[in-house]
């Protein structure tokens, strides 16, 4: 691909330098073997399909990226031309760089030319391969002619939403780095905002697919899509399985003892709940479809979980009244744990 | 910076799917979808018979299986294993939420 002379603009940023040997965690004269075994160590250890880590895909994009260049020779030889240089240093590859390593960025426009800035390391070693035109690879005039298509890339986007953006929808905003070829046929990234409808009957674990919402193809190939995992933050009051909800409702001994009504919120508002008598703790009580709505139709239901609650403390009137059932009762909670022992022994 | 706006395709046990969507949208070949099959790591929702149908969610399924296959470079039967391996841990951890959401918070809001 023809190099365009550019006009280095002032608003573009200059390259940053990674430093892909210290990122595998190998030296800079690591066999080919050291390099496969270091990358994958480090993709078992943080691949974002295996790894709870929250910072593992970027450590595992970083550790792909690095291990992209430094397996393949050519690029390998490329990027130890560009020297050492600390990890975020700015820099831009010479003249001399350009001119030896024909990517589609630079292959030596003559002085002052550059285009290298605005893009990133994997940018750059990317185009190696994308028909760049790098010295005995897959790149020069006939691959020029009959370009191969490659379709966009895809996106893997966690969607963190509330209790309640799932149960009515809710449109989130996804920022999107986004490869693009500019005026000049050079790619670049850029930074767009998606802006992705959820509609109502999302819950965790749940997976939208955005067709063809990612990046765009290139030479007819298809445009990428976004796939959004659905997340929903902690609530203060509900737990969620699934489509349904679990709330915990607190009785007073005497409630759970002789049945009350009580007042439970729901996403919908509050609802009058009638606890029957003799009611014991971890007790579920269904509120039919007051869970999360569903996407083919219908909703989840709600549970609320009795939890009998002491009071904090008792005033002499309530230990007397408490005395007094102590003495007139004959329950005993843990006969079962007697009858139990007994039959052990 | 743009911005667009459009609508959305769920990904989940009642939406359908043939082998050719599966294919086309991870990157894996017919042959290597069918030895996922094989293996036990992909079940289609018809299965015996044929031509197999999928649910949506198998989507997610055989594009992990391509991800995997191309980022750590395994061979189908490490793949396979893999897989079901990882299904056992979401299975498995899906029980454990259910559960948690389940029991009361004792003690945490006392």
């Amino acid at each position: 691909m023809a190099f365009t002379p550019n006009t280095r603009s002032p608003r573009s940023l200059p390259m940053k330098f990674k430093d892909y040997y210290a990122i595998l965690g190998v030296a800079r004269t690591a066999s080919e073997d050291e390099i496969k075994k270091a990358y994958r160590n480090l993709a078992r250890k943080y691949h974002p399909d295996v790894s709870k880590d929250p910072e593992g895909e970027e450590k595992f994009k970083d550790a792909a990226e690095a291990y992209a260049t430094l397996k393949d020779a050519e690029k390998r030889a490329a990027y130890d031309r560009l020297g050492s240089h600390s990890a975020g240093e700015e820099f831009q590859p010479s003249q001399d760089w350009g001119d030896q390593f024909k990517t589609q960025f630079g292959d030596g426009g003559g002085p002052g030319a550059s285009s290298f800035d605005g893009i990133d390391l994997s940018d750059l070693f990317a185009s190696f391969s994308r028909g760049g035109g790098g010295r005995g690879g897959m790149g020069g005039a006939e691959r020029a002619h009959t370009p191969r298509p490659i379709p966009g890339e895809d996106y893997d986007v966690t969607a963190l939403i509330t209790l309640e953006e799932a149960y009515s929808g809710t449109t989130v905003g996804l920022n999107l780095s986004v490869p693009t070829v500019d005026e000049r046929g050079q790619m670049k990234r850029e930074s767009r905002v998606l802006e992705a409808r959820i509609p109502k009957g999302a819950t965790a674990g749940q997976r939208l697919r955005l067709r063809g919402q990612g990046s765009k193809g290139f030479n007819g190939g298809r445009d990428g899509d976004v796939y959004l995992n659905i997340a929903l933050r902690p609530h203060p009051l509900y737990r969620v399985d699934g489509h349904d909800l679990y709330i915990d409702l607190p009785l007073a001994p005497w409630e759970a003892a002789l049945g009350t009504t009580v007042v439970v919120p729901t996403l919908a508002g509050r609802v009058n709940l009638k606890v029957a008598a003799a009611i014991n703790s971890g007790q579920q009580l269904r509120l039919a479809k007051r869970g999360l709505p569903k996407p083919g139709g219908g909703e989840g239901d709600l549970f609320a979980v009795v939890k009998i609650v002491m009071p904090p403390e008792l005033s002499e009137r309530e230990q007397t009244l408490f005395k007094e059932l102590a003495d007139a009762s004959t329950f005993n909670p843990r006969s079962s744990l007697l009858d139990e022992a007994h039959h052990v022994h | 910076m743009y911005i667009e706006s459009h609508n959305v395709l769920w990904l989940d046990a009642t939406q359908p799917a043939t082998i050719n969507d599966l294919v086309a949208l991870s990157g894996l070949v017919e042959e290597e979808v069918c030895e996922l099959v094989f293996a036990g790591a992909l079940v289609p929702s018809n299965y015996p018979q044929v031509p197999w149908i999928f649910s949506a969610d198998c989507v997610v399924t055989v594009r992990k299986a391509s991800r995997l296959r191309d980022d750590l470079e395994l061979d189908s039967h490490a793949l396979a294993l893999t897989l079901q391996l990882l299904e056992q841990v979401r299975t498995l951890e899906a029980e454990l939420s259910k559960l948690r959401a389940q029991r009361p918070a004792f003690g945490m809001r006392d």
